[in-house]
């Protein structure tokens, strides 16, 4: 038998709430909405396997954003975040978060998961920002997802490996009515009814191209191919921000951090050519990757992670965080290019283009109790627009959406869709695998991700933005036309290819709506260098309207947490002018 | 078409398949129970601590991890003893993720044990659970004649807080072993007690400059930790700018206003790290005597001291301003 | 267009001695968050099915009998 054969299926499942991703937001969402209604039936989606899915796959090498009494505020860190995103922030949600994230770290730790701890037991919370502490190291956090599974199995939730959502299904009043799936190994069909569903689906990180030119060697997993945002579009959700890319600080080649946040409390800094620091902003953020940008593309680049001046018995100390946890694979990567942190800085670049709030602001749009604007349909984590949430984020998050999807399953029926949806899904879904000849996915996927680099990675140009569009949308007419699928995992392939498409066509239509530049590095726009607080303090939401993509302008809602003139003005200060 | 979902009914054959004769099959059997999630699992899994393989017992110590509470905890412990490393590796790795304090009856025994590394193992369980009946043992651990038992039983003994035992941590001071020091004053943070602070200043001068740096930063996070203000502000000297930073920043957060002075003096080292905790340490003191210094630095060559410096001279600026109105 | 296949060398290597996909085990079948491995029929032993990896590790990591090993792919080494 080949493998990955095409089977022939259709099948229906129902549900009271259906958390598709089961990464970091999911597994705590659909265990929370379970513990909510322990009667209730909640099923947990998943394209890979939970035991090893998601951005966390490996664990995870401490918490960057952890609002521990004593050490931050919740006010100081939503004044913190607010500036990090030059003020396009909805305070509530990161608020709720700052409040409720304490409670989610006892609990995780509850669940064996290991944070670095003091001997006597207290949270051992360091100094990165310069205001305030909001880093705890987690040296032997590569359990996560093992003691997350744990819990999963106790609860007793429906646990579906190896389906990949591909549309959500609505009703007439634009209720959120279930999703339709498809087996990666078989390619059977499954229709999965729910009164709830939360997207926890990852980053949209498969849509720049690294510059190794290896496809899957992407900052984020792979697997997170933006599959949630272009679901969440389809299904009439309203996505934030999008243009507020993702673009992160990597060792040169490699798809990990070196990492600022696990060297950087032992002293270790990013420096340039001649050894010096040059970040002057505080908070990772845009501004951060412009200020990295410029260096790199000045004379006075490559940019390194200096570590040489630390003790040897600190760099042990670091090192035996950085090679086991998160990306393990760091070590090894060192090793083959023979670099040793005691004699050798570690080069840096930045890393390709994705959407993700976890690190910036791009997300479906959610309120503080992680609804969309699909009445019935939450998200939470790196896809859901509450900005840098991290993991804690996801987790805290996850929470939120898992308790009020539930109290919505409890208060509703199920909304009815229409059979011709399912129908139509399925032969868009099935058309690559019956055609006998045509393009395979990875050369369709690998042009549009050449594209995106070629025209659509910051500095944005509009020219260039418009050129892209263009090419793009032949290449999206080759997907739809021509595109082959000869097993169940090209079609897989094939599927996210199409995902990607989708967030690609989506970056150039947030980036073009915006005509300002804001967030530093993420929306830099050449034609329009300024930022302009006078018509663009404001989300953008983008949405489909009669089957087109259409922008709109949204009010930031008043803060909670007021911020002084003369506190903006102190970050102002220290920031570099745009271009410099 | 087979269910979508992951099955629950793990343990149906499971007796049978723990029995088979190859024990690669028994290993993906085991493999199995550890994910079921299913607490019946645990009585299965303890049947194979005697199992003649010993990488099928690495696997029943990681599968029994999974779970929690004395059965499972019980099982662990004799795989502790295992005299297979790999083994008793794994159980030891299992036994840390325990949060059910019942588990302690079972491990307590193990800390008397003839073996170091199973003392060790059980100190190292016994941290998270918290019992206060496992200090006595822990105390006794002390005394140990392996230094990487006696780190284990300080965290035991940190963890519970209780002031009774600042005395035999005090004594920890003078450990022949640098690890165990450094660990005895992580330990002494939570005490309220004058006598803890004293005893955290005193490894101000060890010979390990690591223990040093981790009493510098541990007096900032100790209620009495001004009492060492003077002995800090000596620290100032120290060889190790690691050692220095933490005095720095402890000195910062205690708001030591007659550290000024020599804080500023440390805005001219060599070491960026430390010029920049020193100009954030005279922001958090605010004191209008840091000014000359931070004025020295406002064209430091590294951004994140001129950072610090702005940031410090604004907290003067509005102290001033606080105080004039 | 017709299609034809190219050559290409894969990071993860499975020791076929140590393996135990015969015996049943799927662990890095089961843990890959690309699905690139298979357990070959020929065989019966797991192996790298598709060039799609994310160099992350749980493959090697989680195996019961240290069989795998993950590389890091040419390209980017």
């Amino acid at each position: 038998m080949a493998i990955d054969e095409i089977v022939d299926g259709l099948s229906e499942v129902s549900c009271d709430v259906l958390v598709i991703g089961g990464g970091t937001a999911g597994p705590m969402a659909a265990l929370k909405a379970k513990l909510k209604n322990p009667k209730a039936n909640v099923v947990l989606l998943e394209k890979a396997n939970v035991k090893r899915s998601g951005a966390i796959s490996m664990g995870m090498d401490g918490l960057n954003n952890a609002v521990i009494p004593g050490y931050a505020t919740p006010e100081q860190y939503t004044k913190e975040i607010t500036i990090a995103n030059d003020g396009i922030v909805d305070q509530r949600a990161v608020y709720k978060y700052a409040e409720n994230c304490y409670k989610i770290i006892e609990e995780l730790d509850g669940f064996g998961i290991r944070f670095l701890k003091n001997e006597n037991g207290d949270y051992a919370v360091k100094k990165v920002h310069h205001i305030g502490t909001y880093v705890l190291p987690m040296p032997n956090g590569e359990t996560v997802k093992k003691a997350l599974y744990r819990q999963l199995r106790r609860a007793r939730i429906l646990i579906s490996n190896r389906y990949m959502a591909t549309r959500l299904l609505t009703a007439s009043d634009g209720r959120v009515a279930g999703a339709i799936s498809v087996n990666t190994r078989t390619a059977e069909m499954l229709v999965i009814k729910a009164k709830a569903v939360i997207l926890c689906m990852g980053a949209a990180g498969r849509l720049g191209l690294p510059t190794s030119g290896y496809m899957f060697g992407t900052y984020e997993n792979a697997a997170n191919s933006g599959d949630g945002y272009a679901m969440a579009y389809h299904a009439g959700a309203k996505l934030a921000n999008l243009e507020c890319f993702q673009i992160n600080p990597l060792i040169k080649d490699y798809n990990g951090p070196a990492c600022a946040y696990v060297a950087g409390p032992f002293g270790a800094y990013t420096a340039n050519n001649e050894g010096k620091r040059f970040i002057e902003c505080d908070y990772w953020s845009g501004q951060m990757m412009l200020e990295f940008y410029n260096e790199l593309s000045s004379g006075k680049g490559p940019v390194f992670l200096q570590l040489k001046h630390l003790h040897e018995k600190t760099i042990e100390e670091i090192e035996s965080t950085l090679h086991k946890v998160e990306r393990p694979t760091r070590g090894l990567f060192q090793q083959g290019r023979g670099v040793d942190y005691r004699h050798e800085s570690i080069e840096m670049h930045i890393s390709e283009i994705g959407f993700c709030s976890g690190h910036s602001a791009s997300g479906v749009f959610v309120d503080d109790f992680a609804r969309t604007t699909v009445p019935g349909l939450y998200a939470a984590g790196d896809m859901a627009s509450v900005p840098h949430n991290y993991m804690l984020g996801a987790f805290t998050n996850g929470s939120v959406a898992g308790i009020d999807a539930m109290e919505f399953a409890d208060n509703h029926d199920f909304a009815q869709f229409d059979a011709a949806d399912v129908a139509a899904e399925r032969d868009r879904v099935m058309a690559p695998t019956k055609r006998e000849d045509g393009i395979p996915p990875n050369q369709i996927e690998y042009k549009t991700r050449r594209l995106v680099n070629d025209y659509l990675q910051p500095p944005k140009v509009t020219r260039k933005y418009e050129l892209g569009a263009r090419r793009l949308a032949e290449v999206r007419q080759d997907a739809k036309e021509r595109m082959i699928a000869r097993n169940a995992h090209e079609l897989l392939r094939a599927l996210e290819a199409q995902s990607i498409l989708d967030c690609a066509d989506m970056a150039v239509h947030a980036s073009l709506f915006r005509e300002e530049s804001r967030w530093g590095l993420y929306h830099l726009r050449t034609d329009f260098p300024e930022k302009d607080n006078e018509n663009w303090f404001c989300h953008t939401l983008l949405g489909k309207q009669d089957g087109k993509m259409v922008s709109e302008k949204r009010e930031v809602e008043p803060y909670i947490v007021p911020i002084a003139e003369e506190e903006k003005d102190l970050y102002d200060k220290q920031r570099i002018a745009v271009g410099a | 078409m087979a269910s979508p979902f992951e099955s629950y009914d793990d343990l149906e054959d499971a007796d049978e398949r723990l029995q088979a004769a190859d024990p690669a099959e028994r290993r993906v059997a085991i493999i199995a129970l550890g994910h079921s999630g299913d607490p019946a699992a645990i009585g299965h899994l303890a049947r194979m601590v005697d199992d003649p393989d010993a990488g099928v017992r690495q696997q029943v110590a990681m599968a029994l991890g999974e779970f929690d509470g004395p059965e499972a905890a019980a099982a662990l412990v004799k795989l502790l003893v295992d005299p297979e490393r790999i083994v008793a590796a794994a159980a030891a790795d299992s036994l840390a993720e325990f949060k059910d304090p019942a588990s302690a009856d079972v491990i307590l025994p193990l800390v008397k044990h003839s073996h170091a590394f199973v003392r060790m193992g059980a100190l190292r369980a016994l941290k998270e659970l918290r019992r206060k009946d496992t200090l006595k043992p822990a105390l006794e651990a002390l005394q140990d004649g392996d230094a990487a038992v006696r780190v284990q039983a300080i965290g035991v003994i940190g963890f519970l807080k209780l002031e009774e035992s600042i005395p035999a941590l005090t004594s920890l001071i003078n450990d022949p072993d640098a690890h165990v020091r450094r660990a005895a004053v992580s330990a002494l943070a939570f005490s309220h007690m004058k006598p803890a602070a004293e005893t955290i200043t005193r490894a101000l001068k060890d010979e390990d400059w690591m223990v040093r740096e981790m009493a510098a930063e541990t007096l900032g996070l100790n209620v009495n930790g001004a009492v060492a203000a003077d002995q800090l502000i000596a620290s100032l000297d120290d060889a190790f700018w690691q050692v220095r930073l933490k005095a720095v920043r402890s000195l910062g957060k205690m708001k030591i206003e007659r550290a000024v002075r020599p804080i500023g003096n440390c805005v001219t080292h060599e070491q960026a790290n430390l010029r920049k905790e020193a100009a954030a340490a005279l922001g958090e003191i605010a004191g209008a005597d840091g000014e000359p210094f931070l004025v020295m630095i406002a064209n430091d060559p590294d951004p994140d001291v001129r950072k610090n410096a702005r940031w410090a001279q604004h907290q003067i600026a509005a102290k001033k301003a606080k105080a004039g109105a | 267009m017709p299609l034809a296949t190219y050559q290409t060398s894969v990071p993860v290597v499975v020791d076929d001695a140590k393996c135990i996909a015969d015996k049943g085990c799927t662990v890095c079948v089961d843990v890959c968050p690309l699905d690139v491995l298979r357990i070959s029929d020929m065989t019966g032993k797991a192996y790298m099915a598709y060039d799609e990896c994310w160099y992350c590790m749980p493959c090697e990591a989680d195996c019961p009998t240290g069989a795998v090993t993950v590389n890091i792919p040419y390209l980017l080494r």
